[in-house]
């Protein structure tokens, strides 16, 4: 018999100062080599039983902890926070926070340096660990020049350098774009070939699916389902259930252009930062009632393009139409009138100090409505985005989707003309997602359109109209979604098609 | 993204950016840069305490020539000297302006009528406004010319293997880390409120309150919020869990770097006491 590397035993843990246990009687035992990945619903104990297995409860978090947690055999009472080091290593959400120094080589040798390994050995650590993520060419690099998957992979190897027992991964593709994804995907396959267990604790299942051994689900603080195979794991998790490939739904304006003109329309713009382009030659038309995917890598120019539109960053070259008006000289506050841009991270767009106060904002900033019809529409998006109860507290104790409702409540309520999203569907899960597209149906049936940054195939192929791919620059696609996704397929960007939108039907097209 | 790109320079970023100047490390491979920083930081300290020593106008001169020289030793030059130092040459001319038409004692040279004002210049006036003037200009200089050639990073290294607390100098190090991440979340909070329509440009106390709130308080909150994120990180990799810790680099002084601790401020004692005696002025 094995030992285990994990024993948990009748684990029961409750936060100071919250009624209900965060983990509930969970018992679990993890094997060498084993890869295991544990789902559940935001706010089902996942981060918690991750902080568990670190070591990092009971000692550094307040709270009641009841049961057994062995790592190893050590029981992580008899330990301080971080004690476990060497044993468990812990690889958290962002890529950006858990990196503490300058460089990749500072950064990989940090973990053994606190324990005191030689350096000819740190040497040898380093040169492994960054050969099992792959990065090895990355280790003369400034840490900052990284892009977020680069940084993911350094945090693993990191962790690696400590010669663990035991990784934790807490959502490690969660800030990431779909190309650093599959990237880090294929790091976890390889680690998986040597002896380290690996617990990953993800939303996105689809493409972690394969290469798990157990997967967990977790609901209320319990573990409530256990699946050990392939087969059964996608009995449980039917991967694709929100994906109905689109067949009708691609616009009616779209195979004879409409009468009507665009929108907005840009033609053949140029923009940058400080004179060098990140963006050329993009020219696009939006009509009413269109919802736009923009898709594309980390760096493919798709914020920058976000930018121009509203005019916070100048074009170098190109026209901006509004309803056929060159706006290319207005200033940003008048295009935001007609334009509202909802940022990525919602924590820089926050200013008030109440959730009613700050959807009002941007409303008594650039509309004309008056203050009493805006405050009616707030409590009616508000309810409707299940935000309502929270009106009178602070914006920045709502969890990460609550703040992307409410930044979306903000926008919606002064009806803008177009809607500008940067990926506002990370954080939302079931209900919540159907909520937010229902209201971006509504908005298209008023007239208006939607350009959103969307990583999810299944939802732009399930909610979208068109897809604009960037690469590089340069708008690569522009095309209605079931055209575009042919097109993704036959150049190999896999990562952008939806789970089981397999090549076959790319290659009918192409036959 | 490029963290480094200002996406929107504004007219007064840009007045600010032009006096001051940019003060951070240039990478290069001279010899100045090589040198072991805590020879480098000692020179410096040596250095500084001479300036301040030696009142005298004429030990000024020989130390900003002494200044200029490790300039060039850094390959810095003379165009870089003057275009990063812009700001502190003019404010060190107008110390000596000051001096020279406020003081009048020593010797009268020179007299002159500007309309109904007279105005004189007196020698004790010229020699002191001239030694303050060098004395502010070898003082800011040195520290420059310190931070240009001197890799934060390795400095801080090097100090705790000097026996600097870890713990403190890793607060700088995760300091110097997060510099570029929070200069990307200011132009995010920026772009944010132009898209709010929120506008906090002027000067005016009400805007200045409203800059306050609508810069300050999300930057401050994200901060905040990855402070929890970052000590796991860092406590999960054993940090704080031993009084010592290992090093992957070795920068302990060699016995070149250790003559060189010795004698530096042996040099500059033999200098203080040179000028001490010989020049009165």
């Amino acid at each position: 018999m094995v030992e285990p590397v994990v024993d948990i035993q009748k684990l029961t843990f409750t936060y100071s100062g919250s009624a209900a246990p965060a983990l509930h009687d969970i018992n679990l035992q993890v094997y060498p080599g084993e890869f295991l990945t544990i789902t559940g619903p935001s706010g089902c104990g996942k981060s918690t039983l991750a902080l568990c297995l670190a070591g990092f409860i009971p000692y550094a978090y307040p709270g009641k902890m009841d049961g057994l947690v062995r790592i190893q055999g050590k029981n992580t009472r008899d330990y301080p926070a971080g004690g476990l080091s060497g044993i468990v290593g812990l690889v958290q959400q962002d890529p950006e926070t858990q990196l503490c120094t300058l460089t990749v080589k500072d950064e990989v040798a940090f973990g053994p340096e606190n324990l005191c390994v030689p350096s000819e050995e740190i040497r040898e650590r380093i040169y492994y660990a960054l050969q099992s993520v792959g990065a090895l060419h990355l280790q003369d690099r400034q840490v900052h020049t990284l892009s977020g998957g680069e940084k993911q992979r350094i945090a693993i190897a990191s962790v690696l350098a400590m010669n663990p027992s035991l990784i934790i991964l807490d959502e490690p593709t969660a800030n990431l774009d779909p190309s650093c994804t599959l990237e880090l995907l294929d790091t976890l396959k390889q680690l998986r070939k040597q002896n380290i267990s690996i617990i990953v604790i993800e939303h996105r299942l689809d493409k972690l699916l394969p290469i798990t051994d157990r997967l967990i689900l977790m609901s209320n603080g319990k573990i409530v389902e256990e699946s050990t195979s392939l087969e059964s794991h996608k009995r449980l998790f039917p991967i694709n259930k929100r994906t109905t490939l689109p067949q009708e739904i691609t616009p009616h304006s779209f195979k004879k252009r409409p009468a009507i003109p665009p929108l907005l329309s840009v033609q053949n713009l140029r923009a940058g930062y400080e004179g060098r382009s990140v963006l050329a030659g993009i020219s696009f038309s939006a009509y009413a009632g269109e919802i736009i995917a923009i898709m594309g890598n980390n760096g493919s120019g798709k914020t920058t393009l976000l930018l121009a539109l509203l005019g916070v960053i100048k074009l170098d070259e190109g026209i901006i139409k509004w309803q056929g008006e060159d706006i290319s000289k207005w200033r940003v506050t008048k295009r935001a009138r007609g334009m509202g841009l909802a940022f990525q991270n919602p924590n820089h767009q926050i200013f008030e100090n109440t959730v009613t106060k700050e959807a009002k904002l941007a409303s008594l900033n650039l509309s004309k409505i008056s203050e009493q019809e805006i405050e009616h529409r707030v409590d009616h998006y508000l309810k409707k985005f299940d935000i309502w109860q929270y009106k009178d507290k602070n914006p920045f104790t709502l969890s990460l989707g609550e703040k992307k409702r409410l930044t979306l409540v903000s926008l919606l309520a002064y009806n803008p003309k177009v809607l500008i999203l940067d990926e506002p569907l990370v954080g939302q899960d079931g209900d919540r997602l159907d909520l937010l597209m229902a209201a971006l149906q509504e908005h298209r049936e008023r007239g208006g359109i939607t350009l959103m940054v969307c990583h999810e195939p299944d939802l732009v192929a399930s909610s979208c109209h068109r897809i604009l791919f960037l690469n590089q620059g340069k708008l690569l696609i522009d095309a209605p979604v079931n055209e575009a996704l042919v097109q993704l397929a036959q150049m190999g960007m896999e990562e952008y098609l939806p789970a089981r939108y397999e090549f076959h039907s790319a290659r009918k097209q192409v036959t | 993204m490029n963290l480094y790109h200002n996406s929107f320079p504004k007219r007064t970023s840009l007045i600010i950016k032009g006096f001051i100047p940019g003060i951070s490390y240039v990478e290069n491979s001279s010899w100045l840069h090589n040198l072991h920083p805590l020879v480098k930081l000692n020179m410096l300290i040596c250095f500084s305490l001479t300036v301040f020593a030696v009142p005298s106008c004429m030990g000024g001169i020989i130390l900003f020539s002494v200044l200029l020289l490790f300039y060039g030793l850094a390959r810095l030059g003379l165009a870089f000297f003057c275009r990063k130092l812009r700001f502190i040459l003019i404010f060190g001319l107008f110390i000596f302006i000051v001096q020279v038409l406020v003081v009048k004692e020593g010797s009268l040279l020179w007299q002159f009528y500007l309309g109904p004002a007279k105005l004189s210049l007196w020698s004790e006036g010229l020699l002191g406004g001239l030694s303050m003037m060098l004395r502010f200009i070898n003082i800011i200089g040195s520290s420059y010319l310190f931070v240009a050639t001197t890799d934060p990073n390795r400095l801080t290294y090097s100090l705790m293997q000097a026996g600097l607390p870890y713990r403190f100098g890793f607060m700088l190090i995760t300091s110097l880390r997060f510099i570029p991440v929070f200069h990307y979340e200011l132009e995010q909070v920026k772009n944010a409120h132009l898209a709010k329509g929120i506008d906090i440009e002027g000067l005016s106390p009400r805007k200045l309150i409203r800059a306050f709130r609508y810069l300050l308080v999300p930057l401050v909150i994200s901060a905040l919020s990855k402070v929890d994120d970052l000590a796991i990180s860092m406590e999960s990799r054993g940090f704080g869990l031993y009084p010592e810790r290992s090093y992957l680099d070795s920068w302990a002084l060699s016995s070149r770097d250790k003559i060189a601790m010795l004698m530096v401020p042996l040099i500059f004692l033999l200098f203080y006491f040179a000028m001490g005696s010989k020049f009165a002025w």
